[in-house]
């Protein structure tokens, strides 16, 4: 605490942990008492150990405090390959006690005079107490457990000591100590069909704002690593937006010609079409007039940094040298089981770290699969894209459709068109028995655009876009036909968005 | 038969120490933290005292302290142990014969009493 004239200021006691401590608005209230809740196996005790070296790294005292039977000495055994272990914190500045035979010879009594004392004797500013549960047991009446657990609260304030309480939970619905402790911590894993994905959720936290609701985090040998849910984390641009009407060139001129000079600047794109149609061309293309001082990204789920090198000297563009110079960094994630807020959260770190003014996302078919909730999908990119428009990076992001070929050309997720600014639609059609890729653009929001279907090729010199088609319709549908009803107006025009 | 005072707030690790030592002749006394310990030394002598360092009320830097300054207990070899390391525990502690890095196998701790025992009496335990 602070003192400002009589007034006592609460201080914030980080976690360590940046996506908690982003959670927690800058980490828990100092003297607060906090309960950790989880079934066992969700993660708690390696939480409380990293908040632990974390505290010390930072200069704080820590008593670490188990009521369980099981050893800690097995337990530091398993926390010694973790990144966050130090084992010259141990004992001097963490110090690892068993309370188990006290509780069983003294009861409740022994445990509070036990914890006053370590905290005092080890000057502790952060005190854990694993197996809080026990104590609960251990009362010989609800009353004598919230004496319990007041009393805790007494000495955690009166001595200036954050208090974190493990235990894995209470099957009533209103638990007495819930309703006591300043702050609920819960973590859980649920099961979706076959995967699980453990998430972290505060229930309660007196005096300050958090982020709410489920909070994905995955545990490596870093630790815990929290993923705050995009939609909460950014739901405010963390910068001020500024409009620009820039335009950045897509790396075409033909197609930048089409869009009325190029994308907007600061703004998020799709390029929607079937496999094989061109769009990582496209995107490599536009990852290429990169420069040191204008960096791109180009995060990828489907083909490995190598295999785009590749691809990209096919296409005379020196991926590894723009890599090499620091204008483009190649982001690969493949496809597997990832968490999509952590894929959110690394765009932004990619383009915050690096000041990354253009962006290529290929694609967003690998956002959807790691989505457990796919309803998300549209929320999750507006507030995204609002993110990484603020930073001032012009993304354009690649979609996939289900047909190579055929009528359908609905976008992957609702609602999704509503949020882009701009959109190339990339398709198959059969024109004279040979099958060509068109292109033409449906969207440029407040802007015109040339809305001509056009042929395209993928050359030595990457996409070539050709002249507008001529004397047919229903390309679009993958097969192109004579009009049935020549219309004057059928090739000419520029075309303005509703 | 000799006496061996295990000092541990950890109550797996005092479990399996009574055990192995008992299998091994020895006479087991137990407490769960220094100041424990010391009560413990009061009631009965033993020829060897095991402990922790890190327990709750007193730790087993304080036990060796007060031990090494009361001329009953001087003597008393003393078998330091704990999950943190030698290094970190020479700066608090001093006066003990031996220490053992957790989690250790019974029979390393079996080897070092008798090594500090046997030339104090005899070989084995009586």
């Amino acid at each position: 605490m602070t003192g400002n004239g009589n007034q006592l200021k609460l201080e914030r006691v980080p976690t360590g942990i940046a996506g908690l401590d982003q959670i927690l608005r800058g980490g828990l209230l100092g003297g607060g008492v906090y309960i950790i809740e989880g079934v066992p196996g969700t993660g708690k005790t390696v939480l409380a150990n990293q908040i632990s070296f974390n505290h010390v790294a930072a200069g704080g005292r820590v008593a670490f405090v188990t009521l369980l039977a099981e050893s800690h000495t097995r337990m530091l055994q398993h926390l010694q390959p973790m990144s966050f272990y130090r084992e010259e914190a141990i004992p001097d500045r963490l110090y690892y006690v068993s309370g188990f035979r006290i509780l069983e010879s003294e009861g409740l009594k022994g445990i509070v005079d036990l914890l006053r004392r370590e905290i005092e004797g080890q000057r502790a500013t952060l005190l854990v107490l694993d197996g809080f549960a026990t104590t609960e047991e251990s009362a010989s009446s609800p009353r004598e457990f919230k004496k319990f657990v007041h009393e805790v609260q007494a000495h955690a304030a009166a001595l200036e000591c954050t208090v974190l309480l493990l235990t894995n939970g209470s099957e009533r619905a209103v638990s007495p100590e819930y309703t006591m402790v300043d702050g609920v911590i819960q973590l859980e894993d649920t099961l979706f069909e076959q995967r699980t994905e453990r998430t972290l959720q505060i229930a309660k936290f007196r005096g300050s704002d958090f982020l709410p609701g489920r909070h994905p985090f995955r545990i490596t040998n870093r630790g815990h690593e929290i993923f705050p849910r995009v939609e909460t984390a950014f739901a405010v641009p963390t910068v001020q937006d500024a409009y620009s009407p820039r335009r950045h060139s897509t790396g075409i001129p033909s197609l930048d010609e089409i869009l009325g000079g190029g994308v907007l600047a600061e703004t998020s794109n799709g390029v929607y079409g079937p496999t094989g149609i061109g769009k990582t061309t496209l995107g490599l293309q536009y990852v290429a007039l990169s420069s040191p001082t204008e960096p791109g990204t180009f995060f990828g789920f489907f083909e490995s940094p190598e295999r785009l090198r590749a691809r990209a000297e096919t296409l005379g563009v020196d991926l590894r040298g723009l890599e090499r110079n620091g204008s483009v960094e190649v982001i690969w994630y493949p496809q597997g089981e990832h968490i999509l807020d952590e894929l959110g959260h690394r765009m932004v770190e990619a383009v915050r770290r690096r000041g990354v003014k253009r962006m290529f996302i290929d694609g967003y078919g690998a956002l959807v699969e790691s989505a457990t909730n796919p309803e998300r999908m549209t929320r999750f990119v507006s507030t995204l894209s609002n993110e990484l428009r603020a930073l001032n990076a012009t993304v354009i992001m690649s979609m996939e459709s289900r047909n190579v070929m055929g009528t359908a050309t609905e976008l992957p997720s609702k609602g999704l068109s509503s949020l882009l600014e701009g959109l190339i639609l990339m398709r198959y059609t059969e024109i004279d028995g040979r099958i060509r890729r068109v292109v033409s653009v449906t969207k440029i929001r407040d802007s015109g655009f040339d809305p001509r279907l056009r042929v395209f090729e993928i050359g030595p010199r990457g996409i070539e876009i050709g002249d507008a088609i001529h004397g047919v319709e229903g390309a679009l549908s993958g097969f192109a036909r004579e009009p049935r009803v020549v219309r004057p107006d059928r090739v000419q025009g520029k075309g303005q968005e509703d | 038969m000799r006496t061996v005072l295990v000092v541990d707030d950890e109550y797996g690790t005092v479990e399996v120490l009574l055990a192995a030592l008992e299998d091994a002749g020895y006479r087991v006394l137990t407490a769960a933290n220094g100041r424990r310990a010391l009560e413990r030394l009061e009631e009965n002598k033993p020829d060897l005292v095991v402990s922790d360092f890190m327990m709750p009320l007193m730790d087993g830097a304080a036990l060796v302290h007060a031990m090494r300054s009361n001329p009953e207990y001087r003597d008393i070899p003393v078998i330091m142990m704990s999950a943190a390391p030698e290094s970190a525990l020479r700066k608090h502690v001093d006066g003990y014969q031996a220490f053992l890095r957790k989690p250790f196998r019974a029979s390393a701790l079996l080897e070092r009493i008798a090594s500090i025992l046997s030339p104090l009496r005899s070989s084995s335990p009586r």
